[in-house]
């Protein structure tokens, strides 16, 4: 009984997500426009990213720093095979797409296996190295091929952009890493990451556990990548570098290494800070200046303030509030001095100009006071909304 | 793939190996006390090459006044002035980035801190950008350097009589040309060199042949008697290199500073119950290494006359670190032979004719010894400890 009744709540959250992936995609042709629809398009992309770099960087604790190449391969994959069949050989474009889909996945793992094999002899710092150096070569060799275009990039025909099948592929590999996790199977994931020498002596086959990372997380970006290369139309090398590496990476870091859900929830606010960072106004540099001060006041008092571990909530809350008000006002009166001097007050940046630098400074901030990454271990789980939902009630119960 | 241009792309390849030796010995030393790949490292060597470039405007050879001026010559103590101030720069730089952004990250996983380290070199990358002038890229003025021109080494006999006989039929001719256009000059009021008459034009066409003989023989004879060309600059260049590394050898074998760099190599918190100050000789070291990239930088910036952007020092950053990890990461005499090995096989695969693959085998060369020999060349054998 409880055996089918767990089959059919799966059938039905199965269907529960496509049918929300479809809606989420007639919302956003409805009520966005083409640069909306493809941020969307793009978040989901990343979210696949950032939980599959999750699965090998975090869950398994290989470091690499190379996943850039993988959605490359994909990418570059369907490419070539789009090269081959120009008219999608009659297909619909869903299937067409899932074909694609598959195929890069299967390209991928398999580049995934050859740079996990290397992971028998390295490890940590190194691993890292040659994963990066993986990256570069990959995005090397692709720009001498004149076959795929080499450096002008080539088109991808036909142009399939389908927003719900992105956005599927990133509920497929959250449903996957995550089921995977909670059986006896994927145990050996985390044991791996905690102790190898440990897990190696009670007979945890550890070489085979790590290639199988590296392969799964590898083949969901390969898919990424399908996807990518459908729904921008065209594809370059230059779209794969190191940075992209790097991005996933802080991703998965900022995210907090080992939890799916902060993976997921890293990847969309990250790809959206400098979207948004894009349409601010312009500053002048003093007030830039003031801000970088001003928060670093904020994290001084707040460290400074927070150090005690004997405090109760209010005395904590009393202490945010503290150090917002510090900083806010210490902005303001800095604002008002940098200003006297001419040449900061002259000074005007974008707010494309700086949005690289001030991702690159949350980057570095949020790694000195929260390490570990924004939601460390936690993970987000029906058991545990249930849990809040019943203590919620309770409590206001007996308030009541 | 010319085989009389081997010695010279081999010498080119050991004069590009001298900085990324610079800028490898930093990773290597930086790796050795803390286990920690600097990712900023390549941004320090870029901020060196602008303190030079700072520092050369400030002794008078900024751009404006090197056009009011086009004679002007630097001394070698101006260039010993510009390597003073990026090896200060950076030194700051560097112990900067150790206070602010490694230091509270002494306790945690390594993997936090190889972020942050990510995110400081994309900071000083993008942030430079808005302070630093890098549209349109300036580069230091070759002005200032007073090693200009080359050696010329010859492994055969040099045919310096049909050299001479061809300069002076080119002299000739030039001068002949020259004497015609001051003519018409004079007469016609021509101005353009290519509108002269008929006799002008005929010069004009003789001298042109004469200077295409001649290159095309000094060429030739180049490529016949395997002749090397080494800028002056740029054994300069290596000498400097050559006592830096004296200087880096004194103080890390000789001194107690050195001692205890080895110490907390080996151990870190065996050294400190030895009563060596960990901190301290990290600052020290991270001190030492980014002067050595500074200095990378000026001499790169300089001799090479590239100009400059806040993105100079990702390529050789990237060329370094593989160098150093080729040598074996946490040995010094390693970073400078895997700095050479790297320069030198750099040019071998342009002399080869892949000159676009460059990069990429580079970093195949690096995962071939990493799966051959995972410490590097001169790396020493680490025992993991349970």
């Amino acid at each position: 009984m409880g055996h089918k009744r767990t089959l059919l709540l799966r059938l039905f959250t199965m269907l529960g997500a496509v049918l929300l992936c479809y809606a989420a995609e007639v919302f956003v042709c409805l009520f966005g426009n083409a640069y909306q629809e493809r941020l969307v398009a793009l978040a989901g992309l990343y979210v696949t990213l950032s939980v599959s770099l999750n699965m090998i960087n975090g869950i398994t604790g290989q470091f690499s720093i190379g996943h850039a190449a993988f959605y490359q391969i994909g990418a570059y994959t369907v490419g070539y095979l789009s090269l081959l069949a120009p008219v999608s050989m009659g297909y619909n474009s869903i299937s067409w797409l899932a074909m694609m889909m598959l195929v890069a996945a299967i390209t991928a793992g398999f580049a995934g296996f050859i740079v996990g094999l290397p992971s028998l002899r390295l490890k940590g710092d190194y691993l890292a190295i040659v994963t990066l150096g993986f990256g570069e070569i990959v995005r090397i060799l692709v720009q001498n091929m004149d076959v795929v275009g080499g450096s002008y990039g080539m088109n991808v025909n036909p142009k399939i952009q389908h927003l719900s099948i992105i956005w599927l592929l990133a509920i497929i590999c959250i449903g996957v890493f995550r089921n995977i996790l909670k059986t006896g199977k994927g145990l050996v994931f985390t044991a791996v990451r905690d102790d190898e020498i440990a897990s190696a002596s009670v007979g945890i086959p550890v070489t085979k556990v790590k290639v199988t990372a590296f392969v799964m997380g590898s083949a969901f970006a390969g898919a990424a990548g399908a996807l990518f290369a459908h729904y921008e139309g065209f594809i370059t090398p230059g779209a794969f570098t190191m940075d992209l590496s790097f991005m996933i990476l802080t991703m998965v870091m900022v995210g907090g290494s080992g939890s799916i859900t902060g993976s997921v929830v890293a990847a969309i606010s990250l790809f959206y800070l400098p979207e948004w960072l894009r349409d601010q106004p312009n500053i002048t540099a003093a007030s830039f200046l003031s801000a970088i001060f001003a928060s670093g006041v904020f994290i001084f008092t707040l460290s400074k303030a927070m150090d005690r571990y004997y405090q109760n909530t209010f005395q904590k809350i009393s202490a945010i509030s503290f150090a917002v008000c510090a900083s806010v006002g210490f902005k303001y009166l800095s604002t008002f001095f940098l200003e006297l001097v001419p040449q900061l007050r002259d000074m005007e940046f974008e707010g494309n100009q700086l949005r690289m630098v001030i991702f690159a400074a949350i980057l570095v901030v949020l790694m000195l006071i929260r390490p570990q990454g924004l939601l460390s271990n936690f993970e987000l789980s029906w058991k545990g909304i249930q849990k809040l939902i019943s203590k919620t009630l309770h409590a206001v119960r007996r308030g009541v | 793939m010319e085989l009389s241009v081997l010695p010279q792309q081999i010498v080119n390849g050991i004069l590009i190996g001298a900085v990324y030796s610079l800028i490898a010995l930093g990773y290597n030393m930086v790796y050795g006390v803390l286990r920690l790949i600097n990712f900023a490292h390549g941004e320090v060597f870029m901020l060196g090459a602008y303190g030079a470039l700072f520092t050369s405007w400030y002794l008078g050879f900024s751009p404006e006044d090197v056009y009011a001026n086009p004679n002007m010559q630097g001394e070698w103590w101006h260039l010993a002035i510009m390597l003073l101030t990026a090896m200060v720069v950076c030194t700051f730089v560097g112990i900067t980035i150790e206070f602010f952004a490694y230091r509270p990250l002494r306790k945690q996983p390594k993997i936090a801190c190889l972020i942050t380290a990510i995110g400081v070199s994309l900071f000083l990358q993008f942030g430079g950008a808005l302070v630093l002038p890098n549209t349109p890229p300036p580069s230091i003025c070759e002005q200032v350097n007073p090693f200009q021109g080359s050696f010329k080494l010859s492994l055969l006999s040099y045919n310096y009589a049909e050299k001479e006989k061809l300069a002076a039929e080119l002299n000739r001719a030039d001068d002949a040309f020259q004497q015609q256009f001051e003519l018409e000059k004079k007469e016609h009021r021509v101005t353009n060199p290519f509108a002269l008459s008929l006799k002008g034009e005929v010069l004009r066409k003789n001298k042109q042949e004469m200077e295409r003989r001649y290159q095309s023989f000094v060429i030739s004879e180049d490529l016949r008697t395997y002749t090397i060309c080494l800028p002056k600059g740029q054994l300069v260049m290596l000498v400097t290199l050559g006592i830096l590394l004296m200087i880096l050898n004194f103080i890390v074998n000789r001194t107690s500073i050195g001692r205890g760099m080895r110490a907390v190599a080996e151990d870190a918190s065996t050294a400190s119950l030895m009563g060596i100050n960990v901190n301290r000789i990290i600052v020290i070291t991270f001190a030492i290494g980014s002067a050595l990239a500074g200095a990378g930088g000026m001499m790169s910036a300089t001799f090479t006359g590239s100009p400059l952007t806040t993105f100079y020092g990702l390529q050789p950053g990237l060329k370094a670190f593989v160098a150093a990890v080729l040598g074996g990461i946490g040995s010094i005499s390693g970073a400078v032979l895997g700095g050479f090995t790297m320069g030198i096989s750099e040019t071998l695969i342009v002399w080869l004719g892949y000159s676009s693959y460059k990069d990429a085998i580079a970093f195949m060369l690096l995962i071939l010894i990493l799966l051959v020999k995972p410490n590097g060349l001169l790396g020493s054998k680490r025992v993991e400890k349970v």
